[in-house]
């Protein structure tokens, strides 16, 4: 019998945007999952909301906070697992920067006035209380190779520098509980997003931290292995492994390179 | 010329700008945040020294002052003595008299920090405080000038409020403007002219310096 998978968070979100109705609803339980569909689908509009970045949207958000109880779905059946207890912490009435997130928006929006470095170094000094550890910074560059731009100011940086700036900021956040990455690997070459990818990957496995990420690139769904959530206009129309849910652009994409 | 009118006139003016730039900073930051009819109804009573004529102002001030009202008795309680026709009662006039020349560029350079990056700051853990000290504030430091230069330049050459609320007393509250106007009613036309010169030359340069450094600003960002 299989064990029963929690997730960690759950998020619903309801807003009208100019263009768009968007209600969605669904649960992270993956160590990865990503919002695949077209643009103007609403992807990016999710995790803003998920920040309280959207003031007239309603949303729903909360947090596992107990280790997840274990028993398989035949215990449930025999009734024997009736006092395990889950935990959920409701988020959706806390001030932004006290849900424990972590953001990487679409366009960088690195602080002007900062370098590299500073805006790299900033999650670690305006979090409650400050660390003056700077290993996590240390580890951050090493891990997105940016040793050496940590001097630039943004507008001495190219764009996927900016971009990978922008990645790295959001990996030194403290005591992060959820890393939300929008389109993370849009204007990077490939060859850096190959060799990057994994290692963010086993960089936030190693540290237990989820990731949800926005894409629509089907290629990169595929390489995450993640848990994918499908938009369309607005709705969620399938969630489930990468290989499912995108095996008829996977089966595209194949005969493209065939 | 007048020096001792223009020693006050300056000491009146860095005052003003100085408390200004204290008391409009959290103004503009509320009037910039908030969407509310309180924000707007707030904006238009610092906005209305620009459209009421400066007698009616120091006629108010004038009477809010003294002992006919609660806060005048209080203050004269408190002080010891009526702050109309004093140094004070000047310094508090001007205060009122430019303070949308203090906030409304700071409001203006709040509203233009990109709000999407102040929302990365507060998810990245900077509570409101401290995205506006390490985000917006120093993203609007030009305003700061601008704020400053008006205020200072609006308080030198304030006429009707500083008579009405300071009267004429020479190293008291004869302001350099006031001293023009003695000057015309003496018909001490080269002394009137010397005194303007001066004030003419001052505020060229502080504009000059102003728009010098935004254009330079603004070839380094290109």
């Amino acid at each position: 019998m299989p064990e029963i998978i929690w997730p960690h968070h759950e998020l619903s979100v309801e807003a009208t945007l100019s263009a768009l109705h968007l209600q969605t609803s669904f649960s992270l339980h993956a160590p990865w999952t990503v919002i695949f569909g077209p643009s103007g689908s609403g992807k990016s509009s999710i995790l803003r909301a998920a920040c309280a970045l959207i003031p007239k949207a309603t949303v729903d958000f909360r947090r596992r906070t107990s280790d997840p109880p274990k028993f398989t779905t035949e215990d449930l059946q025999n009734g024997t697992v009736l006092g395990a207890l889950v935990t959920w912490q409701s988020l959706t009435q806390r001030p932004t920067h006290l849900r424990a997130l972590a953001y990487a928006p679409q366009h960088a929006a690195l602080f002007p006035h900062l370098s590299a470095g500073d805006n790299i170094r900033f999650p670690s000094q305006v979090c409650q209380p400050p660390t003056k550890d700077s290993a996590l910074v240390d580890d951050v560059l090493e891990l997105f190779k940016l040793h050496s731009l940590a001097d630039r100011m943004p507008t001495q940086l190219s764009g996927g520098e900016r971009r990978r700036v922008a990645l790295a900021r959001a990996f030194a956040v403290p005591n992060c509980r959820l890393m939300l990455l929008d389109e993370p690997f849009t204007g990077l070459d490939r060859k850096l997003r190959d060799e990057l990818l994994p290692r963010m990957q086993a960089w936030l496995a190693e540290r237990k931290i989820p990731a949800l990420s926005v894409t629509h690139d089907v290629d990169e769904a595929l390489l995450l292995n993640a848990d994918v959530i499908r938009l369309e206009d607005g709705r969620v129309i399938a969630q489930g492994p990468a290989q499912e849910v995108l095996a008829v652009e996977r089966e595209r994409l194949l005969q493209t390179l065939a | 010329m007048d020096f001792a009118a223009l020693g006050l006139t300056l000491r009146l003016a860095t005052l003003t700008t100085l408390c200004l730039l204290v008391l409009a900073t959290p103004l503009a930051a509320f009037i910039a945040r908030a969407d509310r009819i309180s924000a707007r109804l707030l904006q238009a009573a610092i906005a209305l020294p620009l459209v009421l004529p400066p007698t009616v102002l120091g006629f108010y001030l004038l009477v809010a002052l003294g002992p006919t009202t609660m806060f005048g008795r209080l203050l004269i309680h408190i002080l010891g003595h009526p702050l109309a026709f004093t140094f004070s009662g000047l310094v508090v006039g001007s205060i009122v008299f430019s303070l949308p020349f203090a906030v409304l560029p700071l409001v203006l350079g709040f509203q233009s920090v990109d709000p999407s990056l102040t929302g990365t700051a507060a998810v990245l853990g900077a509570s409101p405080f401290t995205v506006f000290r390490r985000i917006t504030l120093p993203l609007a430091r030009t305003s700061f000038l601008t704020a400053a230069v008006l205020t200072f330049a609006h308080t030198v050459g304030e006429f009707g409020v500083v008579l009405m609320i300071g009267g004429d007393i020479p190293g008291i509250t004869r302001t350099i403007s006031i001293s023009i106007f003695d000057q015309v009613q003496e018909l001490n036309y080269a002394a009137a002219n010397r005194t303007s010169l001066v004030l003419i030359a001052g505020s060229f340069l502080a504009l000059l310096a102003l728009y010098a450094r935004r254009s330079s600003r603004g070839d380094a960002n290109a």
